[in-house]
């Protein structure tokens, strides 16, 4: 969930864009290096930003019959891997604030903390902590791309709750008040989203074999 | 989506040197985040609404449609601002009135602080932004992938319609389990065309000499002083009288 333009207090903001920073610095600068080696990864790249913007623009079916989108962080994290979804996430990022009036500048920081870093990162140590146990693809597909979006809206609660600590329960009490907001809808959506990843993946192994294989830069296990 | 760009595209401001109404716009954005928000908010939100409307001349159903989109997450969050949690005997829930308060600040700064980034996209296209980057020293690779992310995220939106009316005419979102099945055969689709296109792009650009730089023509457009300072001069009146009024309310 994007946190509105505007939502944080500006010393809030300031901090969430001072943590992200250095992330999305060491990724473009990775991603800078291996677009000078070979330069046709660019349109790679590119096509994978705009993919993951698409992505996270599609409606998902959803139970109670309200508008949910996807994420996208567990997939991107699979396919592309975390250090280049941390630049990718914030692209697609400040694409959605300026496209779609999704998220906001202020509130970047903070929101690529959540889409763009922790949601990925811990969705690729899921799965590669699945895959070393020897769970089957599906298995560690879903858990990635579950557990991600939950990680993407755990550190969203933190972020709302540190910000608008509660004046009896503090923190704290914040933290449960926004999870317990979020964990209606976003358990479920999660386990959506699980779903559709391993349909996902089903259908890129079945039908895109080569299209996967020109992801050499990606930690690539799907293949 | 496309008419946020179109009204970019096609606004009287358009022509305008993108720092003349980056600066103005981002100055006030921060201006909403550091002043009393109810005081300064409503004065944000209105001139901001003015210059786009009135100057800029876009529609204000397109405006409205912009401040509205962030209007859900206020309503799951704000709520939630005025309630207070206890857990000393058991779980309480209860009103209080520093909540309130809170949650009323909270939505007029947000609100004026929408209006501000409303302005900025309805009027100025994203190219015309992302050229600016190059200023703040981020490397010419990373401003090209930039561009090539804008323009094929509008390829590959018309083709994400394109797929989706595909399967809804074909019953694909008849059901929930159907609906699933759809949309991860849509992104799973949509991926391997996009990887496809990728790929025809690099072929067609070696073809023609590609060595990973391309150049476009830029639209040089001279950046107008008065403008400017007009701008930042109103900016600062904003702010000024924000202040004022929040001293003599309080």
């Amino acid at each position: 969930m994007h946190i509105a333009e505007g939502f944080l207090p500006p010393l809030h903001a300031a901090a969430w864009m001072a943590v992200s920073l250095p992330f999305v610095a060491v990724s473009a600068y990775r991603v800078d290096r291996l677009m000078r080696e070979q330069p046709q990864i660019k349109l790679l790249l590119a096509a994978a930003g705009a993919y993951a913007f698409i992505l996270s623009a599609l409606k998902l079916p959803s139970v109670t019959g309200s508008c949910s989108h996807a994420t996208g962080t567990g997939l991107g994290a699979i396919l592309f891997g975390p250090s280049v979804m941390a630049l990718l996430g914030t692209i697609v990022l400040v694409f959605q604030a300026l496209l779609l009036a999704h998220g906001g500048l202020t509130t970047l920081g903070a929101n690529v903390f959540s889409m763009a870093i922790a949601g990925p990162w811990i969705a690729h140590a899921v799965f590669h902590g699945s895959r070393r146990l020897h769970a089957p693809l599906a298995v560690s597909v879903f858990l990635a791309a579950t557990l991600g979006d939950w990680a993407t809206y755990l550190v969203t609660t933190g972020q709302l709750a540190l910000a608008f600590p509660d004046p009896v329960s503090g923190v704290a009490g914040a933290a449960v008040k926004f999870a317990g907001v979020f964990a209606l809808t976003q358990i479920p959506l999660a386990i959506i989203e699980g779903l559709l990843t391993v349909i996902v993946i089903n259908l890129l192994n079945q039908n895109s074999r080569q299209e996967l294989d020109l992801l050499a830069f990606a930690p690539g296990d799907v293949r | 989506m496309q008419a946020i760009d179109h009204h970019a595209w096609t606004n009287r401001w358009r022509d305008w040197h993108p720092a003349e109404k980056l600066l103005p716009a981002g100055s006030l954005l921060i201006l909403t985040l550091i002043l009393p928000p109810l005081s300064s908010g409503p004065l944000v939100l209105g001139s901001m609404a003015w210059a786009t409307v009135r100057g800029a001349g876009v529609p204000a159903r397109a405006l409205l449609n912009v401040l509205a989109a962030p209007a859900a997450f206020l309503v799951a969050g704000v709520p939630f601002l005025a309630v207070s949690v206890h857990f000393a005997d058991g779980l309480g829930l209860y009103w209080s009135p520093d909540g309130l308060r809170l949650a009323l600040d909270t939505t007029v700064r947000a609100l004026a602080a929408v209006s501000c980034l409303a302005f900025l996209t309805l009027t100025t296209p994203l190219t015309d932004l992302i050229a600016l980057l190059r200023r703040l020293g981020i490397p010419a690779g990373l401003i090209e992938l930039i561009l090539l992310v804008y323009r094929l995220i509008f390829v590959f939106a018309e083709r994400a319609l394109t797929g989706r009316r595909a399967q809804t005419a074909r019953l694909g979102y008849v059901r929930f389990d159907r609906s699933l099945r759809s949309v991860g055969g849509l992104a799973s689709n949509l991926f391997q065309r996009a990887l496809h296109q990728a790929r025809r792009m690099e072929i067609g650009l070696a073809a023609r000499g590609y060595t990973g730089e391309l150049r476009v023509l830029g639209s040089e457009r001279a950046l107008s002083w008065p403008r400017l300072m007009m701008g930042m001069t109103l900016v600062a009146l904003i702010g000024l009288m924000g202040e004022w009024l929040a001293r003599g309310l309080s």
